[in-house]
């Protein structure tokens, strides 16, 4: 064979060999293409089958469910499920029963209603509720939110809050310090005292009582009196540094103390009452623990003369006396005493050792 | 006798003693490193100086706890080493030999309580406080001496106790979980936790270990 024809034949091998490449390339593209398709059929019903899902649920929290427990009613989406719901509702009610403050009369003409919850009016006429006020409340159905029932609490404590005279509205806390606690915000309030940030805290640390006062802003008292102008440029310059405001800002941060005492006035820029919602909430709480919630109740109901008048009449002690008595509740965290050594604490520790030793003495391994 | 059995009880425990003395006394001067000057300080100095004044103060109770153990047990040591033979060789009825041994181990007791007291006597000399806070050294040193005194007389009884009390004692804190288990299964404990009443019964007063709970620092308001 000439080599001619050995190259005419290794030629023809070759094209033969890939056209057959060629060919199963195709067909393995084809195949691949067949999958892919198929694959995005899948995920195409997938996500209409998801879709549905989400369209459901969205239906479902359109709807609104009532939860009761004792005079607390709450209207949620009823994707909360029942179990939660009746745990929400009956944590409020736990909450405001151990507050003591809001009159039970109140609660019970009201309905605390999430946004959340939609058809809210069909339960409403179905449940006879026409009558109860409804108070509007940002209640998810994220298990955080409805852990305790302390949202609802609180929305309940700021619809109290609402009814209650100026002097009230302006010095309360906005939740009526419902669900405060000791050791969450009385170490708060404690640590709020302690900081010192003005002089009238710092001297109530001390145990001037009338400092005390001024520091919680219980008297008819102008604010200028409760900070010193250095304090004020204190609290400016710690919240902006050393940028020099405009207006009077400016002229107190440069050293005019007659615009530090205007700002205080205009009370925009600095609290009037220089303790924080969570100090003057343990001020209440002192009085419920101390005094029964009876006599918070009836100072809530006076409406004549400062908050400290106020308090001192419902606790039938001197506005001094109650304050000073707070200043040392607050600090023993809770009316702990300081530590003691006499004859309350040693009876019972003498009596256990000796009953232990009297049981040693009876009964033991080499008997 | 007391004499002998406390120099034999002071030759098996002095390590422990001597390491509980050095304890009782630093643990009231640790406050006072955060600074002594007080009077004029800022009350933002004297609530920080105040709260770690409190956070060791919690220490204290710990550390009678660890003298209660080491001495309530250390206490029959010996005895259990030598299979009480001495104890039985001696010419004193049991519950004499008791007392006596309690009375030795109470009396190595008073070494750290006596350090801490004169640790907190230190310390209270070292600083000068702003108005309105006050020092606590006898009432800290004697609440410490209880609390020591309790928590050697527990540890004391449950070392020489028999395996017949230990086991009562073991039933009855497990009777007490069950108790609660079985509560939670049949879903009619209301909220309410039988271990938890225990527990409030033991550490409130008049409950034994009432002494250990409270305040502790060594100042306060």
């Amino acid at each position: 064979m000439s080599s001619a024809v050995r190259s005419l034949l290794a030629i023809a091998v070759l094209g033969a060999s890939a056209q057959a490449a060629w060919s199963q390339g195709l067909r393995d593209r084809d195949a691949a293409i067949r999958g892919l398709l198929a694959r995005a059929q899948g995920l195409a019903t997938e996500i209409a089958r998801q879709d549905s899902v989400v369209r459901r649920e969205q239906h479902r929290e359109r709807l609104a469910t009532r939860f009761d427990a004792g005079a607390v009613t709450v209207i949620l989406p009823v994707s909360v499920g029942n179990a939660t719901g009746r745990r929400f509702a009956a944590g409020a009610f736990q909450l405001l029963d151990s507050a003591g403050v809001i009159p039970w009369p109140f609660v019970q003409s009201r309905i605390v209603v999430a946004y959340a919850a939609t058809g809210v009016d069909s339960v409403v006429r179905a449940e006879r509720l026409e009558r109860r006020s409804r108070i509007m409340a940002d209640i998810s159905a994220a298990p955080d939110s409805l852990a305790d029932g302390l949202l609802a609490a609180a929305v309940l404590g700021n619809a109290y809050l609402a009814t209650l005279d100026g002097e009230w509205r302006a010095w309360l806390p906005g939740d009526m310090a419902i669900g405060w606690s000791m050791r969450r915000e009385g170490t708060g309030a404690a640590r709020e005292l302690m900081a010192g940030e003005t002089r009238a805290g710092a001297r109530c640390l001390g145990g001037s009582v009338a400092d005390c006062r001024l520091w919680l802003g219980l008297d008819r008292d102008s604010g200028e009196s409760r900070y010193q102008p250095a304090e004020i440029r204190r609290v400016l310059t710690s919240r902006w540094g050393t940028w020099v405001g405009r207006g009077l800002i400016g002229e107190c941060q440069a050293g005019s103390d007659d615009a530090c005492e205007k700002l205080v006035r205009e009370g925009r820029w600095l609290q009037a009452i220089p303790a924080g919602p969570v100090s003057r909430g343990s001020l209440l709480n002192a009085v419920c623990r101390l005094h029964g919630s009876e006599a918070l109740r009836r100072a809530l109901a006076d409406t004549s003369g400062s908050v400290g008048e106020r308090l001192a009449r419902g606790t039938h002690l001197s506005e001094d006396s109650l304050v000073a008595e707070w200043r040392s509740w607050l600090l023993t965290g809770g009316g702990q005493s300081p530590v003691t050594a006499d004859l309350r604490d040693a009876v019972p520790a003498v009596l256990v050792a000796a009953l232990l030793l009297l049981a040693a003495a009876r009964s033991g391994r080499w008997r | 006798m007391f004499r002998q059995i406390l120099r034999s009880q002071w030759l098996a425990l002095r390590l422990p003693v001597a390491l509980l003395a050095v304890l009782g006394f630093a643990l009231p001067l640790l406050t006072v490193t955060y600074g002594g000057a007080l009077e004029n300080a800022p009350s933002a100095t004297v609530a920080q100086w105040l709260f770690a004044s409190q956070k060791i103060g919690i220490l204290i109770p710990g550390l009678a706890l660890l003298v209660g153990l080491l001495l309530g047990i250390g206490t029959w040591a010996p005895d259990h080493a030598g299979k009480h033979v001495y104890a039985l060789s001696l010419p004193v009825p049991r519950p004499m030999y008791v007392l006596l041994r309690f009375a030795a181990g109470a009396t190595l007791v008073a070494v750290p309580v006596l350090a801490l007291g004169i640790g907190s006597t230190v310390a209270v000399l070292a600083v000068k406080l702003p108005s309105g806070i006050h020092a606590y050294p006898a009432q800290l040193t004697l609440r410490f001496a209880m609390a020591c005194l309790v928590c050697f007389a527990i540890f004391f009884a449950i070392s020489i106790s028999t395996r017949r009390a230990a086991l009562a004692v073991l039933g009855l804190l497990g009777g007490v979980l069950l108790a609660d288990l079985v509560l939670a299964a049949l879903s009619i404990s209301g909220g309410a936790s039988v271990t938890e009443s225990v527990i409030y019964l033991l550490t409130n007063w008049p409950g034994p270990l009432a002494i250990l709970m409270g305040r502790w620092a060594l100042f306060d308001v």
